[in-house]
């Protein structure tokens, strides 16, 4: 009876065009202006690395301020990191953080630009699983030797090299050679995970090179730097013997017990610090995996719970609306009904055919709402525009899509609950009389 | 076949009662051709309307072909509708969406046939009607007398044992009625039992027992051209 009722939904559309595509147009702006926040929420929020991001933990140190109560840090000064990096206690672990640089093609047609780059150490790459369309990161020996080598981004060396494979070929940047060891394939983890604190939603680096050359040659640094405390001389040593954060630090633990003893290190080699008369906050170490990462650094902007409030009351405003014209249009059907009694139907096949009903409306709405949520995300795309944020994750997917259609059938049927309910309960006797 | 003993109907509001039917006997037999007349308001088509199942009864016992009616819940009711008893209304109350070959499909789609079962039950059954060349038209585009057919075709498909017809001329002019008649009248020589409201006295006086209802009650009964003064008419 399933496409029976289906085919009748289908002709009762088209016996009330006017009044069903009024039905569908308000499931779709409801569904529509939902499904944009959704997905907003859904994209910024979601676990960028949902494979392993159990196994990946961001290491809080808290070596701030004694005298406040502030928040710990999330990055970490020079020293610890390389404590800790030094130490290689964990199964995998990388210090990280952003610097500026600018090539210089050796194609004489392009002109010098700038780029963002990051230091990392080697773990990074299969660390964070980063896709690589040619060739690969660089070796822990490459850390160690300081080589000049590096990995372009799929965007830099289409600039660079047409996209072609560049492995092998060199780069000119801050006027020494660098040796291209890989080309990224795309890899945009939307939030950017390893590095929140700047800019969550920014788009990637356009260079890896080995983290050491950034202290080694003094690269500037483009991201946030805190410190607590003032530093204590000057010069660039200075810098990396004081308190200052800057240096984002994971590792890789692959089971509760390598956790436990990550931390039990950390907190060791804090203590040990102690005595060195660092540290002189109480202990608060701490390892977050990505999830616990994302939701204590509030990657999610306060606007979001807002939108997606402002969003379920349209949504519910927009069903309502669908309730009084399901109303409208149920009981319009009442010699129908009637009819259908008489001939044998009884209520619950006539309250099944007119839930299917309702659902091919919600469906009719969801596929219109998803078009009006395309369009909408592709405005909201123009108005953060590239400058505030990267955009290019901001667009539908399949589970996306799936919950859409899915919310608007559901919403649809349950807003059609009481119209169908009262259709379902006249008394055809009247109706069949005075059709 | 049905049996009707002391019913009553009674409409409450808040202000009054209506009685609609009051302390109604009646007994209709196995291929009967009954009709109902009376004037508007004397609960014609409250009886009608309790005969088919459609309405409850405030009291009074009723039996359809042997079962008591009125412990039987929705799902039972409508089964017995769809197996023992056809319906034809006075304005048709045909599916303007559906052509007629699923008009007629209707009732023998609840009783969860198989679409190689009620092929051939519907063709015949528009066939009999002399409709069976027009199964893909619509119901907008035939007259009242074809409409009316299609219904009958819609009532008999089925083969119930049971055809209860609400003022079926009514809405039809004095040429059409007299086909539609024809019909019923040689449905009801095949064996079905047929029990038809109508005002129209011409077409009672034709059948083989009429029932005249007043305020709810049997008045008289008029049986094979015999006319009898009765309060109550159990046969």
């Amino acid at each position: 009876m399933f496409f029976y009722y289906l085919r009748l939904a289908a002709l009762s559309y088209r016996r009330n065009p006017i009044l069903s595509s009024l039905m569908v147009l308000a499931v779709a702006v409801g569904i529509a202006a939902y499904m944009i926040v959704f997905t907003l929420n859904y994209t910024m929020g979601g676990d960028p690395i949902p494979h392993k991001s159990s196994q990946l933990f961001a290491v809080q140190l808290d070596n701030w301020d004694p005298n406040t109560d502030s928040d710990p840090p999330q990055q970490l000064t020079y020293t610890d990191a390389m404590a800790l990096q030094q130490a290689g206690r964990a199964w995998r672990q990388t210090a990280s953080s952003k610097f500026s640089g600018i090539v210089e093609p050796d194609n004489p047609e392009l002109r010098p630009f700038m780029f963002i780059g990051r230091g990392a150490y080697a773990d990074f790459f299969p660390m964070f699983d980063v896709p690589f369309q040619y060739g690969s990161g660089w070796s822990a020996d490459a850390d160690a030797n300081l080589e000049q080598v590096t990995v372009l981004s799929r965007d830099l060396n289409e600039r660079l090299f047409g996209g072609a494979n560049s492995v092998g070929e060199t780069i000119t940047m801050d006027g020494t050679q660098w040796q291209v060891i890989g080309v990224l394939d795309r890899w945009d983890p939307v939030p950017k995970f390893y590095d929140v604190n700047n800019g969550p939603f920014d788009s990637g680096e356009e260079l890896y090179i080995p983290w050491g050359h950034v202290v080694a040659r003094e690269l500037p640094r483009s991201g946030n730097t805190n410190c607590w405390t003032a530093i204590g001389g000057s010069g660039f040593q200075a810098f990396l013997n004081s308190e200052c954060v800057w240096i984002q630090y994971w590792v890789e633990l692959r089971d509760a017990n390598e956790e436990a003893e990550y931390l039990d290190f950390i907190n060791g080699y804090v203590q040990e610090q102690k005595t060195l008369g660092r540290f002189g906050r109480p202990l608060n170490n701490a390892l977050y995996d990505v999830n616990e990462w994302l939701l204590k650094e509030e990657v999610l902007p306060d606007e979001t719970s807002i939108l997606s409030m402002l969003a379920a009351m349209l949504l519910a405003v927009c069903l309502l609306n669908t309730i009084g014209l399901l109303l409208a249009k149920f009981l319009g059907k009442s010699a129908e009904i009637g009819a259908r009694q008489a001939l044998g139907a009884h209520k619950g096949s006539l309250f099944i055919q007119h839930m299917i009903e309702a659902g091919f409306i919600g469906l009719l709405g969801g596929l219109l709402g998803l078009l009006l949520a395309h369009y909408g995300l592709e405005g909201v795309k123009i108005l953060l525009g590239n400058e505030l944020m990267m955009t290019d994750w901001i667009q539908l997917n399949v589970p996306i899509v799936i919950t859409t259609i899915a919310l608007a059938i559901v919403s649809t049927v349950i807003a059609g609950l009481y119209p169908i309910w009262r259709a379902c309960n006249i008394n055809p006797a009247i109706h069949l009389k005075t059709q | 076949m049905l049996e009707m003993i002391d019913i009553c109907k009674v409409y409450r509001t808040d202000l009054v009662q209506t009685h609609a039917l009051r302390d109604f006997s009646l007994s209709v037999q196995e291929g009967e051709f009954v009709t109902i007349t009376g004037p508007s308001g004397c609960g014609k088509t409250t009886f009608l309307n309790i005969a088919g199942l459609l309405e409850t009864y405030t009291s009074g016992s009723y039996q359809l072909d042997g079962v008591e009616v009125s412990q039987l819940n929705d799902f039972k009711r409508a089964r017995l509708r769809n197996e023992k008893i056809g319906f034809i209304f006075q304005s048709f109350n045909l599916m303007p969406d559906l052509n007629l070959f699923d008009n007629v499909d209707v009732p023998l789609r609840y009783r969860g046939l198989k679409a190689s079962e009620r092929k051939p039950l519907i063709e015949k059954a528009l066939e009999s009607v002399g409709l069976a060349g027009r199964m893909k038209h619509l119901p907008s585009q035939l007259s009242g007398g074809q409409q009316q057919r299609v219904a009958i075709a819609r009532a008999l498909v089925g083969s119930p044992r049971f055809l209860l017809a609400d003022e079926p001329t009514g809405n039809l002019d004095s040429n059409t009625a007299r086909g539609v008649m024809e019909l019923l009248q040689e449905i009801n020589e095949l064996g079905t039992t047929i029990v038809m409201v109508t005002h129209d006295q011409e077409l009672a006086r034709e059948s083989r027992r009429n029932i005249h209802i007043l305020d709810g009650q049997i008045h008289e009964e008029n049986g094979r051209g015999e006319m009898s003064s009765s309060a109550s008419a159990v046969a």
